[in-house]
């Protein structure tokens, strides 16, 4: 059995992908950098669509079609997030998280 | 089906139409004085009418009865409808009569008055609730026709409101009612609870069959008589009804001593098999009711205002009747007795008072003393009536009160203990002697100076701008007019002679009556020792009072100046409204009140408040997970998820 | 050289392209992920995008691929890089790594990384029954005219709702012309 030919290898490094995106998003301090793990995290989820796709769906055309929904929606997601950043800088100076604390208790 | 049976037609005209009188003289006619009074006699001489019919028309009959459930469930039936028997046909009939007469006559007693239109609408609304509680056929009707009866009673006590007296008057007797019939209240939620039926036929039935078990009966028995007692001034709730002599005068004569106050005694008739079935709860109100004829036949001794006299005389007669009752009960004896007294005392008693009003409304005073030196005398008709009223409460042949007493005494008699008779005759005897003092008196007045040793007599001053004690308008100029005799409005008089003659014809209406109530009349042997007694008492009261009061060198002191300490006694009223504020103040005020006082401030308020300030101090805590470090609150949902998902992992 | 022939088979090449293309995503998702200067972060995405849309040629679609590589690196990163320039200094010393935030991010993936991977263990995969071998990018545009028709349409309003909020927010309110 060929590595690529296997469903889990496809899914076990999308799984790899999404805990270092996750690891991102938790851990760094800029939002562009929080921005760029969520991006991974949504490739990761785009993999498994194709990975299904490619190994179980009755029709292949299908996942495909998702994927190319996810990338519509992170290119919005992209956009809004890249604008929102923009802002906050201006208003604050600094893109750092923990500085965003207004609304603290 | 209303319109097809007249009976129905007329209990709901007898109920109805002073209900949409007050209503219409409230809301429409207030300031309309001719066209409220208009209204108020048109409502008040339908029932009257209907009343009189129905008496002699359905008297013989078996009791018709009208039922409408209203609340009905498998334990409970709580039924609302009309109860026509020969007991509530008598008491239909005098309630109807007397408000009639009391109508008629408050035409000319409060002519001129600001609250013309309101004192009328007041009346009719008394009218309804009276006759509503005289016809109703079941306990809960009876019980709120009974509070509104009180409501009525509020109402027309504290009627002249600017007087700070009146409206206190007011509030005592609301509350102090209402006191007793928190007992009463609770009393029919016992029989609810188990017995599960309010009906006045069935109840009664019930207590005769002796179907309920005899715990209940006393218990009940006893609760609802709390309710007489604060009704029909029984002691030690007596403390209302003299105070509330501040209303208007007709308004005692309908209420404080005719109708009103006989509730109590006309519900210990209504229930009365249920009363009898527990011989417990009669002797207790037995011993009441004989407490209160002597308490109140005593401090009528020493009262110097006519109508406080009156009052107490009121109280000590509701308890003379009550006795009658209890006593037959003890006896197996038959409530006519008792009965016939309420009948008989409401036609002399209301006579009483209309002639009272009489003379407080000429010579603007209460006191009894300030009238006869006035030269009371000299209206005419009035000084007639109020005799023989007099000789009709103390018992003198041939005027009603003779036959009714007569007849208490006799059941009195016939109990094993003789010391409840010679409390009666005592009564009898006082009685005697306190009405016959207000009538000597006033029939033969001596100097004004020879008064003043009377204590609690406020001599007459002349030239006090007719001070109008009892009642506070000042339009009519005939304050002190004594010497010019312009005569009393016809108006009043004729109330007065219709209630005269009652007192005369009623004594001879015993076998009548008697027939009526219990379907078939009982000649009873005399018992002449016992009528030789009862009239000795009354002759040896009346002498007494001749001497004391009547004879032209007669010392002008009662006899009970000899006992000074008995004296004051009788004139702080036994001590019954210290009694009461002392109560007030150590148990009301001081327990209850702090503590609900407490319970308010505390648990209530402190309640809310804890509610407050946890939400504010849960808010505050909650608060600090909000540290604006958006990362710690995802770490914390994706810890959460992780260890749920891994738990739910390691299960499978 | 027999052996080496015998070695080199068109599965074994595969197999190494496909490994180096694994090695990509995730190398490039680390320094993505782990870089310090924010710059670099982005040239890691391009890294692993590239990986990934490796990883899509083997999942035998090489129109998403391209789409990846178009979309994702041609457009979004670019996107991002003109919003570094937009935003903070690159001169500016990066803050200093926080401990316990690092430790608390890596044992929250952990998490996810045991829970996850227990389920891709656990989870028996069973193919559809009937499987299609229609792979054209023809079915797929006609899929989007018809079974996907409004959920196209949604995401070209969606589209139009971001570029118009993008806008919006980054333009810094009306009081600034």
């Amino acid at each position: 059995m060929l590595l690529f030919n296997q469903l889990q290898t496809y899914l076990f490094l999308a799984l790899v992908l999404f805990v270092i995106g996750l690891y991102g998003v938790l851990a760094r301090r800029s939002l562009i950098a929080i921005l760029i793990s969520v991006e991974l995290i949504l490739n990761a989820a785009s993999i498994n669509f194709m990975a299904f796709n490619r190994f179980l769906a009755p029709h292949p055309a299908v996942g495909q079609v998702i994927t190319l929904f996810i990338m519509a929606v992170a290119a919005a997601e992209a956009a809004i997030a890249l604008s929102i950043i923009v802002a906050v800088y201006r208003k604050m100076r600094s893109i750092n998280v923990e500085h965003a604390t207004e609304l603290r208790g | 089906m209303v319109f097809s049976d007249p009976i129905l037609l007329g209990c709901l005209l007898t109920v109805f139409l002073p209900l949409s009188a007050f209503a219409l003289i409230m809301i429409f006619t207030r300031d309309n004085h001719k066209l409220s009074l208009a209204i108020s006699l048109v409502a008040s001489t339908i029932p009257l009418i209907i009343a009189w019919t129905f008496f002699f028309k359905l008297g013989g009959r078996a009791p018709i009865i009208y039922n409408f459930d209203w609340l009905v469930s498998d334990i409970v039936k709580v039924p609302f409808g009309f109860l026509l028997d020969p007991t509530s046909l008598v008491m239909l009939v005098i309630v109807a009569s007397i408000s009639w007469l009391v109508q008629v006559y408050s035409i000319g007693y409060m002519a001129g008055d600001q609250g013309f239109g309101r004192y009328y609408a007041d009346l009719s609304l008394f009218a309804l609730a009276m006759l509503t509680l005289v016809i109703s056929s079941g306990l809960l009707q009876l019980y709120i026709a009974w509070e509104l009866v009180g409501l009525a009673s509020y109402l027309l006590i504290g009627f002249w409101y600017e007087k700070f007296s009146a409206s206190e008057a007011g509030k005592k007797a609301f509350v102090v009612t209402r006191f007793g019939d928190i007992g009463f209240f609770i009393g029919l939620v016992f029989l609810v609870i188990f017995y599960g039926n309010l009906d006045i036929a069935t109840v009664n039935a019930a207590a005769v069959s002796k179907s309920m078990p005899p715990w209940l009966l006393t218990a009940s028995g006893l609760l609802i008589f709390c309710g007489v007692m604060g009704k029909s001034a029984q002691f030690p709730l007596h403390v209302w009804l003299p105070d509330a002599m501040e209303g208007p005068t007709p308004v005692s004569a309908l209420l404080h001593s005719a109708t009103m106050v006989a509730a109590g005694v006309y519900l210990m008739t209504r229930i009365f098999p249920f009363f009898a079935a527990s011989a417990t709860t009669m002797t207790v109100i037995l011993v009441i009711s004989t407490i209160t004829l002597i308490l109140s036949s005593t401090i009528a001794l020493v009262a110097t205002d006519i109508k406080q006299v009156w009052a107490y005389s009121t109280v000590s007669q509701l308890g003379f009747m009550a006795m009658g009752l209890a006593a037959a009960a003890l006896a197996s004896g038959t409530l006519f007795a008792g009965y016939y007294h309420l009948t008989t005392h409401a036609a002399f008693k209301a006579l009483l008072f209309l002639c009272s009003g009489v003379f407080i409304h000429h010579y603007g005073t209460n006191d009894f003393f300030s009238m006869a030196t006035q030269g009371g005398r000299k209206l005419l008709i009035p000084m007639a009536c109020i005799t023989i009223a007099a000789l009709a409460l103390a018992g003198i042949f041939p005027f009603a009160g003779f036959f009714s007493k007569e007849l208490i005494l006799t059941t009195l008699a016939h109990l094993d203990n003789k010391l409840w008779l010679v409390l009666g005759l005592f009564g009898a005897f006082l009685t005697a002697y306190y009405s016959f003092r207000v009538i000597f008196v006033m029939l033969f007045p001596k100097a004004p100076e020879a008064y003043l040793k009377v204590p609690g007599h406020i001599p007459h001053v002349e030239d006090e701008a007719h001070g109008h004690g009892a009642h506070g308008h000042d339009d009519d100029a005939h304050g002190h007019g004594h010497d010019e005799h312009h005569g009393v409005p016809w108006v009043m008089v004729f109330p007065l002679l219709v209630l005269a003659s009652f007192t005369l014809i009623l004594g001879f209406c015993q076998g009548y009556l008697e027939k009526l109530l219990l379907g078939a009349s009982h000649p009873h042997a005399m018992n002449y020792f016992l009528l030789v007694a009862a009239v000795g008492c009354a002759l040896s009261g009346i002498a007494m009072a001749w001497l004391d009061w009547g004879r032209k060198d007669a010392k002008c002191v009662g006899f009970i100046s000899k006992f000074p300490a008995l004296q004051t006694f009788f004139i702080q009223k036994w001590y019954m409204d210290h009694f009461w504020r002392w109560f007030l103040n150590r148990f009301i005020y001081g327990i209850f009140s702090k503590w609900f006082t407490y319970n308010d401030r505390r648990v209530v308020d402190g309640g809310v408040d804890a509610v407050a300030f946890s939400t504010v101090g849960s808010g505050r805590l909650l608060s600090f997970i909000q540290t604006a470090f958006l990362q710690y609150n995802l770490l914390f949902m994706v810890l959460v998820l992780a260890g749920v998902g891994i738990y739910l992992m390691m299960g499978r | 050289m027999n052996a080496v022939s015998a070695w080199l088979t068109p599965q074994t090449a595969a197999t190494a392209a496909f490994v180096m293309v694994i090695g990509l995503t995730i190398v490039g998702a680390l320094i993505a992920v782990g870089a310090r200067n924010i710059f670099h972060n982005v040239l890691g995405l391009c890294v692993s995008l590239f990986g990934v849309s490796g990883i899509f040629l083997f999942l035998n679609s090489p129109f998403v691929a391209l789409m990846e590589i178009l979309i994702y690196i041609g457009a979004i990163c670019v996107a991002i890089c003109f919003a570094i320039m937009l935003s903070e200094p690159m001169y500016l010393p990066p803050p200093p790594r926080n401990k316990v935030k690092v430790l608390g991010a890596a044992i929250g993936a952990g998490g996810i990384f045991v829970f996850l991977g227990l389920l891709l263990k656990k989870t028996q995969w069973t193919a559809a029954p009937e499987r299609s071998t229609d792979w054209s990018v023809t079915t797929i545009g006609h899929y989007f005219l018809t079974n996907y028709a409004l959920i196209f349409e949604l995401v070209s309003l969606l589209l139009l709702v971001a570029m118009i909020g993008a806008i919006v927010t980054a333009r810094g309110g009306r009081s600034k012309p």
